[in-house]
């Protein structure tokens, strides 16, 4: 088989788990045709934007502090795997972009990115010296982006055919490559990243234009679960899952891989296992076109409409209320006009259950941010409107694709709900009808996942 | 409009000689003055942003040298040519034509290189590197857009720019633009076609003067239908080119999938097809034809099949024929001469009038 093998920072956050991940791969290699694709080590991608900020705002003193952060874990990792040669050179590189930075006091979207690029590059060179392996960036495997530096999107017909163009010939006549993750280039062959999805969106990309069988993605869990084992003791690990279901967990952030880096491999029909660096034999996870034998759910010989029940937390809660607000043509479009000028990031819009007008679920964090500007925005509309807060909420979802078009589903969930004695503050469905999201109070999140995964029988 | 040639065989100097003949109409139709601004062959490349002198570039093209060694004398204003070297091929003199100075029209690459299907990568190469130069593209070539036609089409669009083909298929008949004509509005269920000439002079010789497949092949060589090595041809390898391009060309107006290429392609040429089974179809009323056909699942397939003697497809010499199955409207024919040189730069010409056309329309 052709396998694309991704792992994550965890997975190459020292030496030695670098030469586990290369044991893993040699070990593949007896078998498959394997293209290992790498993550930065942990924490690197965190300390190169620091990096970048500091060096762009003239701050050398704290630059230089990260600089030899980043030069000691690197080179720390290196002398041990005596990949100090391709690992200096790499650094030398890196520092001449940040006196670049430092000197110009400016960073530009396309600067950042070459400067965190770095991080994979890094970890690419070690891994693949260690295997005796071709260090390859997104670039030269065939990756092609659009100008969209920080968040690029590929071009995706370009990419497929640039990949098979590149790294197909390598792989027919046996050569070792490994890939960098997140790392790609726009057209003219400047570095660009992908953003969100980040290095599993490199492994599906590459696994779909290289037709491969089976992309794995390697992290330090077992793989999904019907829920977060912290709240429900029972949890179990889901051996398959469809890529809807997979897709719509993801939305949920979960362990669960970026609905984004899920299409590339679900549009060419190529298999997603998500498993563990640290239990190899594990099979993990398997995502993919086809359903679980025995239908719809099917786990262990059990059909289950719901599959899993994730949970986001630290979220809060914006109503914004006032008779004005209903049927107005536009007061929706100016709201998230509004926060998406402050950067809000909005992950779920509904209908309150009290009152009439719009409830949007934002992150904790920009809650002060999101009022903000909600509140200038409106007042100068004039209409009598009230915007009401309900901090520390988390929004608990019910997954699963047998939920489509079984009746009574709702109802399930909300009895089982209310004999746990959940207060639900707000709704949501999945325009895929794939789930139904619940904001709860904070505190009571655990209580309505279990709640929930007790109700469809989840547990082990 | 500047227009600048990446191959100068056949067809590259009939549309040399075209831009020089109808420069007056071609100025009322695109709205300036159209020059060669630029044209390479394997060994080199010549340049002039106000157009190169045509009638001596044929000239010097004719006594079999390179163009890269054209005199910059009588070259036109302003020319200069150049070999090529490990460093400087054809795409890296497509994408200096990007920064060539000159008019303010829309600047075109055409690539007409050979149809290589073993080595598609140069080809599809220079088309990229006009595309990413912000240059307007055609391609006669049928190698690039049958392995990457979506990749090429995508790179079009994020650029902003036009990528046209119609000389691929049909030459002289504008086959892919009445095709999508007739499917507009209508859906498609099948596509059947007949779009190599040179199989098909075969195969009607074949039918029509009781004739071996051997005989028919080295008359139709005779006669200059078929190359000296015609196995594109007869294995197959055309057609299926081609009808991947027509296939690529319908795709939005069928439900989905994806865009398909050669490789999706079941392809059965008609080298050595034995006589006896042209005689038994033709007991039956029947003839066999080289067929491409697009099934409604989208599935391509080239193999030699029996159509009915005397109907629409049993078609003359090198004559082609596209038949449509349409779900409202039936079967649409269409019918017409492929290939030659001064044809298929018809068809370039098409290309760069809409493409003026468009360019000057945003
Ligand atoms: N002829 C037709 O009726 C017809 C109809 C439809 C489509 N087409 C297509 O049109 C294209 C051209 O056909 P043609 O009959 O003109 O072919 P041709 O006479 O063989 O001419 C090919 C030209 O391309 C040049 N060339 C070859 N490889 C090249 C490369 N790698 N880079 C740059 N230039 C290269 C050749 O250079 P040199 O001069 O140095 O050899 C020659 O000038 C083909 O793709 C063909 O399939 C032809």
């Amino acid at each position: 088989m052709r396998i694309v093998m991704k792992f994550g920072g965890t997975s190459v956050a020292d030496a030695e788990r670098i030469r586990h991940v290369a044991a893993l791969v040699v070990s593949a290699t007896a078998e498959h045709n394997v293209v290992p694709v790498v993550s930065a080590m942990d924490q690197v991608t965190e300390m190169l934007l620091d990096l970048a900020d500091a060096a762009a705002s003239g701050n050398s003193m704290q630059a230089e502090a990260l600089l030899k952060a980043v030069r000691d874990k690197h080179l720390a990792a290196a002398y041990a795997l005596g990949a100090q040669q391709a690992v200096t050179a790499l650094l030398e590189r890196l520092e001449g972009l940040v006196r670049g930075v430092l000197a110009l006091e400016e960073l530009t979207p396309r600067a950042r990115d070459a400067i965190v690029a770095f991080g994979e590059r890094l970890s690419c060179a070690m891994l693949a010296h260690v295997l005796g392996a071709r260090a390859m960036d997104g670039r030269e495997a065939g990756i092609v982006t659009d100008d969209h530096f920080g968040e690029a999107d590929p071009l995706m017909d370009l990419s497929m055919y640039q990949v098979g163009q590149s790294l197909g010939p390598l792989l027919d006549a046996g050569e070792r490559v490994v890939v960098t993750g997140f790392v790609a280039a726009n057209q003219h062959g400047v570095t660009s990243t992908l953003g969100r999805g980040g290095s599993d969106y490199t492994a599906t990309i590459l696994g779909a234009a290289l037709r491969a069988d089976e992309i794995w993605i390697y992290s330090d869990v077992d793989g999904l679960m019907t829920a977060d084992p912290r709240s429900v003791p029972d949890a179990r690990l889901l051996a398959r899952l469809s890529f809807a279901e997979a897709v719509e967990m993801g939305k949920f952030g979960a362990k669960s891989m970026h609905p984004r880096a899920l299409e590339p491999a679900a549009a060419h029909g190529v298999p997603v296992r998500m498993r563990s660096t640290f239990k190899p034999e594990h099979p993990g996870t398997l995502i993919s076109d086809k359903q679980a034998e025995g239908g719809a759910g099917a786990e262990g010989g059990r059909v289950s409409i719901v599959r899993c029940v994730p949970m986001l937390k630290n979220l809060a809660m914006v109503n914004i209320g006032g008779a004005a607000m209903i049927g107005r043509p536009g007061s929706a479009s100016e709201v998230f006009a509004a926060l998406a000028g402050q950067r809000v990031n909005v992950h779920m819009i509904c209908q309150s259950v009290s009152e009439a007008g719009i409830s949007l679920v934002v992150g904790g964090g920009q809650l002060d941010r999101a009022k903000g500007a909600l509140e200038k925005t409106l007042r100068g509309v004039g209409s009598p409107r009230t915007i009401e807060v309900v901090p520390n909420v988390c929004v608990v979802a019910a997954v699963g694709s047998g939920m489509r078009g079984t009746r009574g589903v709702a109802a399930r969930i909300f009895t089982s709900l209310a004999r746990a004695g959940v207060n639900v503050i707000a709704i949501a469905q999945g325009s895929s009808e794939m789930s139904i999201s619940i904001v709860v109070e904070a505190s009571a999140g655990p209580l309505a996942v279990r709640a929930i995964h007790d109700e469809f029988s989840l547990g082990s | 409009m500047q227009v600048t040639l990446v191959g100068f065989g056949v067809v590259g100097r009939a549309l040399a000689g075209q831009l020089r003949d109808q420069h007056a109409l071609l100025e009322r139709l695109t709205g300036g003055a159209v020059v060669l601004a630029g044209v390479c062959d394997t060994r080199g490349c010549a340049v002039a942003p106000r157009g190169l002198d045509i009638d001596a570039l044929l000239a010097h093209k004719a006594t079999g040298q390179s163009v890269g060694s054209f005199s910059s004398s009588t070259g036109g204003e302003g020319a200069i040519a150049r070999g090529f070297d490990a460093g400087f091929g054809p795409a890296q003199f497509v994408a200096a034509q990007g920064r060539l100075a000159g008019d303010a029209g829309p600047r075109v690459v055409v690539e007409s290189g050979p149809s290589d299907l073993k080595h598609p990568a140069p080809a599809v190469e220079n088309l990229l590197a006009a595309m990413r130069s912000g240059l307007h593209a055609v391609s006669v070539n049928k190698a690039p857009l049958a392995v990457a036609m979506a990749a090429l089409l995508e790179a079009a669009a994020h650029n902003r720019v036009q990528l046209r083909y119609s000389g691929t298929v049909g030459a002289g008949t504008p086959v892919l633009a009445l095709a999508r004509q007739a499917a507009l509005g209508d859906r498609v269920l099948g596509v059947r076609a007949i779009i190599n000439g040179t199989t098909n002079f075969i195969l009607h010789r074949m039918a029509s003067q009781d004739e071996a497949f051997d005989a028919a092949l080295a008359e139709a060589v005779r006669l200059g239908y078929a190359e000296a090595d015609p196995s594109n041809d007869i294995d197959g390898v055309d057609t299926a080119m081609k009808l991947v391009i027509l296939a690529n060309h319908l795709h939005d107006l069928r439900d989905g999938g994806h865009r398909p290429s050669y490789a999706d392609a079941r392809v059965q040429g008609i080298r050595g097809l034995s006589l006896a089974l042209i005689r038994e179809a033709r007991a039956r009323g029947k003839t066999i034809k080289l067929l491409g056909s697009i099934d409604v699942d989208g599935g391509l397939k080239v193999e030699p099949t029996e159509v009915d003697a005397g109907g629409p497809m049993d078609t003359p010499r090198n004559v082609n024929a596209v038949c449509l199955s349409l779900e409202r409207c039936g079967e649409v024919t269409l019918v017409g001469r492929g290939a030659g040189g001064p044809e298929t730069a018809t068809a370039i010409v098409r290309d760069l009038v809409d493409i003026a056309r468009v360019h000057r329309g945003g």
